[in-house]
């Protein structure tokens, strides 16, 4: 580790918030998607923090898994995006939003 | 620290143009390099085997999907104009929610007294933190059963997918349509019917 | 065991459950179902004369009891002289007025009706007499009251008739409240419910609270009975039936009070401001009675107040203490009362229901029975001698004054004394002269028909009065006014005693009531009555100068037209007793029901439900309005849970 574990959780924090907000401020879905990535990617960052500030590769296996889950969820959200919007012209989130009310 | 303190830029550079970026494919490209800075900090922690596995699969894999995905929304429509072209109203409680967020994650990150890391050598053989052996060995003696559950959970995706997204049944026949009329009878009127 | 009690207590209800069950079916059978019921329950009455003077150690009369819910809730029938004298007249003269409606009311459409309330009041009236507990008397009280209400009201498509049943009802309600905080006070005190327990522990009571008790049960007997102020009821009761204002308001219910005083003796003897204070309500009505009915022109109305005068008699009596007097004046006034009530429903019924005596006249020629029922029964109430009201009258006029009350008997003197004008006047004008039918109302000084008095123009429903009059047969109707007459002359003689001395009336009531004591320096009875004598030749002497000589005869008409006109205000408004309460109760009473009509209503009770229904909408819209149906925001929620989640798990921590 080239710098103390909480400047890893720091950057992991702020990575986490990044995606939070481009989840909530974009309107394009598959932007949220990447956002959403990016939030798997800084929990990814902790959990190996944590692996080697332990010296336990649970943390590994861990993040392994991480990324396994997150390469189905990612391709299932795609199937999902293509479905919704195949027909419009412009893919906007806020479009879907028959269960108003 | 300086290097960290380098790849840390990176990362949250990237990732701000991830969300930032006006059109997807620089989205997608920001958050390639996001991928190639994390890897790199994973080989700072004594992650190589991990490093490896996110260039092969997320930035190798998944964010071909997401070009795929691109591609496929974007044919023979108008370009891609979804993103805000001005600052949407939600942005402010999205980002006064993050800092805050971020804030005391970080604060209490930084009040938590951490145990000194381990000190470990910097070889692949099997008893070295962070090397393939270990970490196979970690996976297949320890965590089988998650393993083997993660190959159905893709093969779920996988099953998911190709029904939400796939085929819309046989293509229409081209065969020409066998004539079923009776062969006319001499003699006899065939009155219409 | 005594199963007659039963039968008279609750037969007249099985009459009035099946004639109300099966009315429309009996039709016409009605009546003497009903007329037979009450016979059964006179006959059996009679019989039990024997066990009601029965005196058993300190036990007078019998007992029958019914149930008892608690040792101290012992509800039973009382069989006691009191009793058994309220039974008989309520079940004979009852009795005879069934038989005189199944007449007077032939061929009205709600024939069994009539006989079904008729029957249930007799039923009431009994359960009040009958019950040897104050709960049972509160609840023939009650159910009395409903059955005026139900009868005065019978003719129910005539708003003036629901309107005086109405206001029957609301005075009795006032009343009622009087005599149930007497009763709540008694039972808190005394802790029993029966006659007995009660009068064997009145020394529970301090003079004051015996004085707060009398008082309060007076306030019933006095609404119950038309004492003055409670008395306005009565003279707008006449809208009912005939019969009706025979029995009830004549000679049974009214009584009522009477019965409570009597029933109530040795209250009444321990508290002496008690007794001051019935006897001067008793006089006090009993002269405005005389004074009202000396105006009224309506025969029935007449009726009235002299019934209010002469009950106003019998309150002075026993509230004064002397019981037996006011009991035997129940007795003889009940006969006579019914007497001219009958009579006058005859004169009606065969004049096509015509009321005001000034359209009437010269009746003698015409209706020569009933010219010698109404002979006998003026006689009676007048006090002539030999007649019943002789004895009964002046026994009270001498009790009073035995019991030192001059003042009082003054004023139930001069009382007599008007009592022989204004029936000598009602008799003189209806049965004497020309006959007046003819002649248009506005020459004899009848402003309009409807204010000449109650008016039963409309006595049968419209679509009866095709039918002739007399369609049923005559001794219905006159039969029970021939018997009656008997009584009416000769009830009076069981009183009749040496002065004062032991009459059969007086040895009855013995063992119940004390023996009067006269105050010393009483002159003896005698003088009482030859001074009654004298006013009531007196009385019948100015009536007959203003009614009756030759000339008064010829010019009847204008005579007439002229005191109908010139009948000072304050009489002809009955001394603005109806105007006073109309002012200070119905008038504020009628403006705040408007007053919650208009304002409470609308704004406070409607307004709070629509606020309800308002602010449940409200909340709806509130949880809508997250529902936007964008991702974003919902988003945006889960991103600030998980700031919440961050600042309590790190911040406060889980177990650190």
């Amino acid at each position: 580790m080239i710098a103390p574990v909480e400047a890893y959780v720091t950057l992991s924090a702020i990575l986490f918030f990044i995606g939070i907000v481009g989840v909530i401020a974009r309107r394009n879905p598959l932007i949220q998607l990447m956002s959403i990535e990016l939030l798997f990617n800084s929990a990814n960052l902790a959990l190996i923090t944590f692996a080697r500030s332990w010296g336990n590769n649970a943390g590994h296996i861990f993040a392994f898994l991480v990324i396994t889950v997150a390469a189905a969820e990612a391709a299932i959200g795609l199937a999902i995006v293509v479905i919704v919007f195949r027909k419009t012209a412009f893919v906007d989130v806020d479009e879907v939003s028959t269960l108003k009310g | 620290m300086i290097g960290f303190v380098l790849l840390a830029l990176a990362l949250v550079a990237s990732a701000l143009f991830v969300v930032t970026a006006s059109k997807p494919v620089y989205s997608v490209v920001g958050l390639l390099a996001n991928f190639i800075a994390l890897a790199i900090t994973y080989l700072t922690l004594h992650a190589e085997f991990l490093a490896v596995i996110q260039i092969v699969v997320y930035s190798g894999a998944i964010l071909i999907l997401f070009v795929f995905v691109i591609a496929l929304l974007s044919s023979g429509v108008k370009p891609f104009a979804a993103g805000p072209d001005r600052a949407p109203r939600i942005l402010g409680p999205a980002l006064v929610c993050a800092a805050v967020g971020a804030a005391v994650v970080v604060v209490a990150a930084l009040l938590t007294p951490f145990a000194p890391e381990a000190i470990y050598g910097l070889t692949g053989q099997a008893d070295v933190f962070g090397s393939v052996a270990d970490f196979g060995n970690a996976l297949f003696h320890h965590n089988l059963l998650p393993f083997e559950v993660t190959a159905f959970v893709l093969m779920v995706a996988i099953i998911g997918v190709v029904l939400l997204a796939g085929d819309d049944g046989p293509p229409p026949s081209r065969r020409p349509k066998r004539n079923r009329e009776p062969i006319a009878k001499p003699g006899r009127e065939r009155i219409a019917r | 065991m005594h199963p007659l009690l039963l039968l008279i207590w609750l037969g007249p209800l099985a009459g009035a459950v099946v004639l109300w069950a099966f009315g429309p079916q009996l039709r016409s059978l009605a009546g003497p179902i009903g007329s037979a019921l009450v016979g059964v329950s006179f006959m059996a009455a009679l019989s039990e004369w024997g066990s009601a003077t029965l005196v058993d150690g300190s036990l007078e009369g019998v007992r029958q009891p019914l149930f008892a819910w608690l040792p101290q809730l012992a509800f039973g029938l009382q069989w006691d002289r009191i009793s058994l004298v309220w039974t008989l007249i309520i079940t004979g003269v009852g009795f005879l007025i069934h038989v005189y409606s199944i007449g007077y009311l032939a061929g009205d459409r709600a024939f069994a009706r009539f006989f079904a309330y008729l029957n249930f009041f007799v039923f009431a009236m009994l359960t009040l007499v009958l019950s040897d507990n104050v709960v049972g008397l509160l609840v023939g009280w009650g159910l009395v009251g409903l059955a005026s209400y139900l009868l005065i009201g019978y003719y129910i498509d005539r708003p003036s008739a629901v309107a005086a049943s109405r206001k029957a009802f609301v005075i009795n309600v006032v009343g009622d409240v009087g005599i149930l905080y007497a009763v709540f006070v008694i039972v808190a005190k005394i802790g029993a419910i029966g006659y007995g327990d009660i009068f064997a522990k009145l020394t529970a009571f301090t003079p004051g609270e015996l004085f707060i008790v009398c008082l309060a049960l007076f306030v019933g007997a006095a609404a119950k009975s038309a004492q003055v102020p409670l008395h306005t009821w009565l003279p707008d009761a006449m809208e009912g039936p005939t019969p009706v204002s025979a029995l009830i308001h004549a000679a049974t219910m009214v009584t009522a009070g009477v019965y409570l005083i009597a029933r109530f003796a040795p209250l009444w003897s321990a508290s002496a401001d008690a007794r001051m204070l019935a006897g001067s309500i008793g006089a006090l009505t009993a002269i405005t009675g005389a004074i009202l009915g000396c105006v009224q022109w309506d025969i029935k109305r007449i009726l009235a107040y002299s019934t209010m005068s002469q009950i106003g008699y019998m309150i002075m009596a026993a509230g004064v203490g002397a019981y037996s007097a006011g009991i035997l004046h129940f007795l003889t006034h009940a006969c006579f009362k019914a007497l001219l009530f009958l009579t006058a429903g005859i004169i009606i019924h065969n004049l096509g229901d015509e009321q005001d005596v000034r359209k009437m006249g010269g009746l003698r020629k015409q209706m020569p029975f009933a010219f010698a029922a109404m002979l006998v029964g003026v006689c009676a109430i007048c006090g002539v001698p030999g007649f019943s009201g002789f004895f009964s009258k002046d026994d009270v006029l001498s009790a009073t004054l035995a019991h030192g009350h001059p003042v009082m008997w003054f004023v139930g003197v001069v009382t007599a004394g008007l009592t022989a004008y204004y029936m000598g006047r009602m008799f003189l004008v209806t049965f004497f002269g020309a006959y007046r039918g003819n002649i248009d109302p506005s020459e004899l000084g009848m402003r309009h028909p409807e204010l000449a008095g109650t008016s039963q123009t409309a006595g049968r429903h419209p679509e009866e009065e095709e039918h002739a009059p007399a369609h049923a047969p005559a001794w219905l109707m006159s039969g029970p006014v021939a018997i009656l007459m008997v009584p009416a002359v000769f009830i009076g003689w069981i009183a009749f005693g040496p002065n004062g001395g032991a009459s059969a009336w007086t040895q009855f009531f013995a063992p119940v009531f004390p023996a009067d004591v006269p105050v010393p320096g009483t002159p003896p009875d005698w003088v009482t009555s030859a001074i009654v004598l004298v006013l009531i030749v007196a009385g019948f002497g100015v009536a007959f100068l203003r009614y009756g000589n030759p000339r008064a005869l010829l010019d009847a008409v204008p005579r007439l037209r002229i005191e109908a006109v010139r009948t000072p205000a304050i009489l002809a408004n009955a001394f603005y007793f109806d105007t006073a309460i109309d002012a200070l109760f119905v008038k504020p009473a009628q403006a705040v029901g408007r007053w919650f009509g208009s304002v409470v209503d609308p704004r406070v009770i409607d307004a709070g439900v629509r606020e309800a229904s308002i602010s449940a909408n409200w909340l709806g819209h509130l949880f809508r309005s997250f529902e936007t149906g964008l991702v974003r925001a919902y988003a945006l929620t889960i991103a600030f849970g998980v700031a919440c989640f961050a600042i309590y798990y790190v911040v406060i921590g889980v177990g650190r």
